[in-house]
């Protein structure tokens, strides 16, 4: 047990010894100041403590949570709720309703209760067991219970929603949900719109009011001083009034009749200087007013034209930019003719189109008369050189075109050319083929027909030799031709011969695949 | 839950407020979530009751309506102690709706007032429990303590 804590103990919200002191170790730090033995429990620190029974629930886990959770029992619903949603122990809207096996329904915490005491059915004493015999209600009981409007149940907050968004409105919007005390060693609660930041510190350390010398938690300054405070009030100097103390300065510089101030009109030149009440009578019939609001209709004369002054230097760089961007590109527009297109370009340029243009521009009336696409374009010029530079870039296309064009065209070419061209070779070598076959024939037939003559000779008398010796010599001549024949068609190449001599043994001068 | 009991009475005191209580009962004071005093009369014309008037207190517990409340007569000068079998002459009285086992959370203390009115209503002898001298002279104990013996079902 930490015996310093003693003074807080009773102020704490009931939890479980065990638990409590399992809290407190964990936190492994000194109690909080405000629990000093001289110092009794301040009456703010009860009021808060009463203010989380009334309205907020212990804390479910033995840690201390980060937020309270609701107590739907005390909700305040706007309507009248129909008493078949009342849970019939605790008369409250059913808040996370069962249904038991006898068909009555309850909230689960209260039929939890009353089966500690008693296993029965509160309403027809069946016997029951927990959790056991809990169904799920209908699901138009909870549609029915999540349209009932509830108000916030924090102090200070008017939102009204359907029940069912309250849980995200308390715990992630609401400003007043008592959330933990940025200080870690704090035990306390504060409202969410009280913390400043991830790094505030503690604000329930006590201070001393300033005007009465009460200690005073921080965060409740402020409420104490403006309806708490004993000693905040006093009398006003001047005009005998109570104030309170710290909007004294408030009170002097607007309200007190009897503090001395200047007229109104003092800008003008009034020289008045009295005490409120007479000030205020002066004020409806100061002759400095007519001044005054010369003077005020001065200034804003002034602030109007200081206004178009600025427009002014805006318009004026902005002008200033286009031109320099047009200079620009009129330098281009020179440029790119002379690179491109030589002499062209000269007769484009010649007539100085940019001078031209330039007259043009600056009659408003004409710039704006100029054809809808001129428009768009900002000035002629520029349209010119936009309609000039998209025909260079599609000339430019063309050539490329040209080029590829051309590529393409001799590609093909090659590609029919080259069938055509072994087709010739090929049929320069049947030719060959063809003429050693006629010529091998004739001079077969020309042997025979000597032979035969040679015959006819021999049988028929001598006196022939010439003829002997010449058919001798035709015989030579013709194993002459005997002998090159083969020599001459290995000359070109075996396949080419195979081929060539398949082609004549069929007899089908079939054209050469074309490629 | 802390304030549980507070809560009911609450919603039940602002119950009866607004709707104001059946005939025969009427609310004395409910100053506090602790104790409350009400009176009862019979609506018909038993002799035994007859234009009498009979004070109720209600004790609630923290652990009310899952705890049944003690509820006794008082005895003042105009408020005497109704003669009844199952009515002690010290006021107690022994109903199995007060007690542990005959108690439902669903019960508050109008239908507590209208089980009295009616066991009055139904009662015709003029009598005190059996031992009731003794009972009053001996008893020490609260009423919600004391072991009743539910035996009478007729009354």
């Amino acid at each position: 047990m930490p015996p310093p804590n003693t003074p807080e103990e009773g102020l704490l919200p009931p939890q479980s010894e065990p638990s409590r002191i399992a809290s407190i170790l964990a936190t492994a730090t000194p109690p909080p100041v405000d629990s000093a033995p001289e110092q009794a429990p301040s009456p703010e620190a009860a009021a808060t403590t009463t203010t989380t029974t009334i309205h907020t629930v212990v804390p479910s886990s033995p840690e201390d949570p980060a937020l309270l959770e609701i107590d739907y029992q005390i909700l305040e619903y706007l309507d009248t709720v129909d008493e078949t949603l009342l849970c019939p122990v605790c008369k409250t809207p059913f808040h996370e309703p069962i249904t038991t096996s006898c068909g009555h329904t309850f909230c689960a915490w209260c039929i939890n209760r009353a089966l500690d005491i008693q296993p029965t059915c509160p309403i027809d004493r069946q016997p029951l067991t927990k959790t056991h015999d809990y169904h799920r209600p209908p699901l138009i009981i909870k549609d029915q219970l999540d349209r009932l409007k509830v108000k916030c149940p924090n102090k200070g907050c008017d939102h009204i929603c359907p029940r069912e968004h309250l849980d995200s409105h308390y715990e992630r919007r609401c400003e007043h949900t008592m959330v933990r005390c940025p200080d870690a060693r704090c035990r306390k609660r504060i409202a969410r719109r009280h913390v400043q930041g991830p790094a505030s510190t503690c604000m329930h350390r006590e201070v001393s009011c300033r005007y009465c010398d009460e200690r005073v938690a921080l965060v409740d300054l402020n409420t104490h001083y403006d309806f708490l405070c004993s000693g905040a009030t006093t009398k006003c100097s001047a005009c005998e009034a109570t104030v309170v103390l710290h909007r004294m300065e408030k009170h002097c510089a607007e309200d007190c009749l009897e503090t001395q101030v200047r007229c109104k009109w003092h800008i003008a030149g009034c020289k008045v200087d009295d005490k409120r009440y007479l000030v205020q009578e002066h004020e409806t019939g100061c002759p400095y007013e007519i001044i005054g609001e010369l003077l005020k209709q001065r200034a804003e004369d002034r602030r109007i034209i200081d206004n178009l002054t600025d427009r002014l230097v805006a318009l004026e760089t902005e002008r200033r930019e286009h031109q320099e961007r047009r200079a620009r590109r009129r330098e281009l527009s020179r440029q790119a003719p002379n690179t491109s297109h030589g002499a062209d370009a000269i007769d484009l340029s010649a007539p100085d189109p940019s001078t031209f243009f330039y007259d043009m521009e600056w009659r408003p009336d004409l710039s704006n008369v100029g054809a809808g696409e001129n428009r768009s374009w900002g000035s002629p010029e520029d349209y010119m050189l936009a309609r000039f530079e998209r025909l260079e870039s599609r000339m430019e296309d063309l050539s490329k075109q040209v080029v590829e064009l051309d590529a393409h065209q001799s590609m093909s070419m090659l590609q029919q050319i080259m069938p055509l061209n072994q087709q010739l070779v090929e049929l320069g070598s049947k030719v060959g083929v063809l003429n050693m076959h006629t010529t091998w024939l004739m001079n077969m037939q020309r042997h025979n027909h000597l032979q035969q003559r040679a015959g006819a000779v021999s049988s028929s008398g001598s006196g022939m030799g010439n003829s002997g010796m010449a058919s001798m010599s035709q015989m030579s001549s013709a194993n002459d031709i005997n002998n090159n024949f083969p020599v001459r068609l290995t000359e070109g190449g075996l396949p080419y011969r195979t081929t060539a001599s398949r082609r004549n043994s069929d007899g089908r001068g079939e054209p050469p695949p074309r490629l | 839950m802390a304030g549980f009991a507070t809560k009911r009475l609450g919603k039940e005191l602002s119950k009866i407020n607004s709707n104001s209580l059946p005939p025969g009962i009427e609310l004395v004071s409910a100053d506090n979530f602790e104790e409350w005093f009400l009176d009862i009369r019979v609506l018909d014309n038993n002799p035994l009751y007859l234009n009498e008037i009979y004070r109720l207190k209600f004790r609630f517990s923290a652990q009310y309506p899952i705890e049944p409340p003690e509820v006794t007569f008082v005895k003042l000068a105009d408020r005497p102690i109704p003669i009844h079998p199952h009515i002690y002459s010290n006021g107690i009285i022994c109903l199995d709706l007060l007690g542990q086992q005959g108690w439902s959370p669903v019960q508050n203390v109008e239908s507590v007032c209208m089980s009295l009115q009616s066991m009055l209503t139904g009662n015709s002898r003029n009598e005190r429990p059996a031992g009731d001298e003794e009972f009053v002279r001996a008893n020490r104990l609260r009423p919600k303590d004391i072991d009743f013996y539910y035996d009478d079902n007729n009354v």
